[in-house]
């Protein structure tokens, strides 16, 4: 069956445009990420208009391309120039640039390239495995379950704003605000349109998310004029030789560094919200943490670069498991996957494997093959990167600015639309000038709609408001949704004050009721060994108070 | 007197948009069917962003009177209104730019108005000199012709036709 799903997704990937669609895709990916400034949402997202005409498999494919290629394009300029293509590669260049100005520029992009594909391919083997499991746990969920996930992603988005949680939750329901106006989905009924026929048809998702996403960010780069007119070429030196052999060898010495890291690359794309901008400071860390040699990190270690490296792009498989198994886009790239594929008609839900093996299995195949293609491009998006250094921000941005409007009308051609695009353009800006996170209001309109459908099924099985917390989901979800909001103070409280020793005890315990109200015998059990970490640590507690107390 | 700081000032624009919310929440229509009316989630949303907008209030006033509060201003551009002009000037002229070009769009079209917009642009960030101006123009040309070919030609889409060349 699962051999069937493959061969049939191989054969429906397997021709030329699909082919040439990828390595364009990629290629873009790879040169988009390098540039610092364009993040590899803007590249996806600039991406989509060209997938309205194709297949939905063809689509998602080539987004996925530029996904994985504007995943490894980030460490190019992280290493070389310093400056990080993405927010995905900012721990890349904590070592990266320091080996690179060390005399081993070659060495780093090999490790670099390198991790990026090995960490890939580990996310495509739980991709795999994980994705139609976790498709399977989705298909118990009811609709209390669902609204109570989506509360759950949006209540990460916002507590992973950190010191701004406040400015973060706001974000959200601005998000969800937004997602009101017009006709629901379920009643006909007009809301906040005021008569107006343009706040009638409401504000389709995709302009007001290149709006808030890709518009504003333009406008922040030609913000000082004179940095929109330097080029890339301007910061430091580019050509350079991928040194493969030596970096590979590197790797597999460190293995260990490159399955921790892709392991927890993977974990932090399944949880909502939390993309490889995380993932890659997190196994940095981890990877400082247990190396021997902790004090060299940062003057040019090889463990750094391939630990960040690794992560960033098994977020991508992480991401990719929540959006396939549950139909919850994880971060703004699978968002704009998600409205890709129902642009196609297609709905990811749990049963979407199932359904849609073929797309389905479209998606883990070009993922898988993804990898190889921008390791094999990565020599020949270097010299583009060079190319591309020489171009001045200010002709990238103004160019960039009409294609924006122009693929926006191409989505319904109205142009309605590109009046969305340029309004949100300016909240997006407004946005983050006043640092309001624009993470959780872009979820806020993806998910709105999508937790009111389910809140309205919810209510018409039963009007019994406790339902939410009788189904063991919904209550796992509600717990973890309690403690992702109490997340952010107990990050910022940590190692200093003394209740956040009760902060992981309390939550094991917490989790253990809904696993034992689920029944079977894994959950149970695993109700059962959280529990008892949970008392080891209430035991351990009085003496950590008193270290923490006396530090 | 301790002085409002941006924080404050946002929260408070925020709560008077969720005070229209509110009112707002009650002209939509309830067709008195099913358990959920139209009404309910927009308004539900409002009551938690209020919530959340008096906390951001709560909060700003509270920093405002410890003096916690960081400087609106952190960095180098001038206080009052002309300062802010001075700081936001270039994405002001580029929204205004793209505004005129959603305005003139079914007069120009696509293809000239986007050449004319990416030219203005161009101009404007990169500076006029005769050679720039050369330059400017060909990229302006080239970029948005391939754009508006491809997006025509190749995705078959008909991006809007202006009054002036009704053909383009």
């Amino acid at each position: 069956m699962i051999l069937d799903n493959i061969l049939n997704a191989i054969i429906e990937l397997a021709n030329f445009k699909t082919l040439l669609l990828m390595t364009i895709g990629a290629m873009a990916g790879l040169l988009a990420g390098a540039i610092p400034g364009f993040t590899i949402a803007m590249a996806i997202v600039l991406t989509l208009p060209f997938t309205f005409g194709m297949e939905a498999s063809q689509g998602v494919a080539t987004m996925i391309g530029v996904y994985v290629g504007g995943l490894s394009g980030g460490l190019m300029s992280g290493i070389l120039i310093g400056i990080p293509g993405t927010p995905s590669s900012v721990a890349t260049t904590f070592d990266g640039f320091p080996m690179a100005r060390n005399g081993d520029p070659g060495f780093a992009l090999g490790l670099g390239v390198w991790s990026s594909f090995f960490g890939g391919i580990i996310a495509t083997i739980l991709l795999v495995t994980i994705a139609p499991q976790l498709a399977k746990v989705g298909l118990e969920f009811q609709p209390w379950d669902y609204f109570a996930l989506i509360f759950f992603a949006l209540t990460v988005t916002a507590s992973l704003a950190g010191e701004n949680m406040i400015k973060g939750l706001i974000s959200g329901a601005l998000g969800l605000i937004i997602a009101c106006v017009g006709e629901d989905d379920i009643n006909g009924v007009q809301r906040f349109a005021f008569g107006n026929d343009y706040l009638g048809e409401g504000f389709a998702f995709l302009p007001v998310l290149i709006g808030l996403f890709a518009f504003s960010q333009l406008m922040s780069d030609v913000r000082d004029t004179a940095s929109a007119r330097k080029s890339l070429t301007d910061m430091g030196d580019v050509s350079v030789r991928i040194e493969h052999r030596r970096a590979i060898a590197t790797i597999f010495r460190d293995w260990v560094n490159l399955v921790r890291s892709s392991l927890i690359g993977v974990f932090t794309g399944v949880l909502p919200a939390a993309g490889s901008s995380i993932s890659n400071i997190l196994a940095y860390d981890q990877a400082k943490k247990a190396s021997p040699t902790p004090e060299k990190f940062g003057t040019g270690h090889s463990g750094g670069i391939i630990a960040p490296e690794a992560a960033n792009n098994a977020t991508a498989g992480g991401a990719l498991i929540t959006m396939m198994a549950l139909g919850i886009p994880g971060d703004i790239v699978t968002a704009v996957m998600l409205g890709a594929l129902l642009i196609h008609d297609v709905i990811p839900s749990p049963a979407f494997i199932s359904e849609e093996p073929t797309i389905a299995y479209a998606i883990f195949i070009a993922f898988f093959f993804a990898n190889f293609l921008v390791l094999g491009l990565q020599t020949g998006a270097l010299r583009g990167f060079v190319l591309v250094t020489k171009v001045r921000m200010y002709v990238l941005a103004s160019v960039i600015l009409v294609y924006c409007g122009i693929g926006v009308f191409s989505l319904n051609n109205i142009t309605n639309d590109m009046w969305t695009l340029a309004i949100f353009g300016v909240i997006g800006y407004i946005m983050r000038n006043l640092k309001f996170p624009l993470a959780p209001m872009i979820l806020g309109v993806v998910l709105g709609p999508i937790a009111e459908r389910w809140l309205s099924r919810s209510l018409a099985l039963s009007t019994d408001i406790s339902e939410f917390f009788t189904h063991p989901w919904s209550l796992f979800f509600i717990i973890a949704s309690l403690f992702s909001i109490g997340f952010s103070f107990y990050q910022r409280d940590r190692g200093k004050k003394i209740w956040t020793l009760w902060y992981a005890p309390l939550l094991m315990l917490a989790l253990t009721i809904p696993l034992l109200m689920m029944g079977g015998t894994v959950r149970p059990v695993l109700a059962g060994v959280l529990g008892l970490w949970a008392v080891w640590m209430f035991v351990k507690l009085p003496k950590n108070a008193r270290a923490l107390s006396d530090a | 007197m301790t002085t409002m700081s941006r924080d404050t000032v946002v929260s408070i624009i925020l709560l008077a948009f969720c005070g229209f919310l509110i009112w707002a929440g009650y002209l939509i229509r309830d067709p008195q069917f099913g358990e959920l009316s139209p009404a309910a989630w927009p308004k539900g949303v409002t009551w938690v962003l209020t919530g959340f907008c008096i906390v951001y209030f709560v909060q700003s006033l509270l920093a405002d009177r410890a003096g916690t509060e960081p400087p609106s201003i952190t960095d180098d551009r001038q206080p009052g209104l002309m300062g802010w002009l001075r700081w936001y000037f270039n994405p002001i002229i580029c929204l205004a730019l793209y505004f005129i070009f959603l305005a003139t769009l079914p007069y120009f079209g696509t293809l000239i108005g986007g050449i004319l917009l990416v030219f203005a642009l161009l101009c404007f960030l990169g500076g006029i000199t005769p050679r720039l101006i050369i330059t400017h123009a060909l990229i302006a040309v080239i970029s948005v012709g391939a754009m508006w070919l491809l997006f025509t030609y190749g995705l078959n889409v008909l991006l809007p036709r202006g009054e002036l060349i009704p053909g383009i």
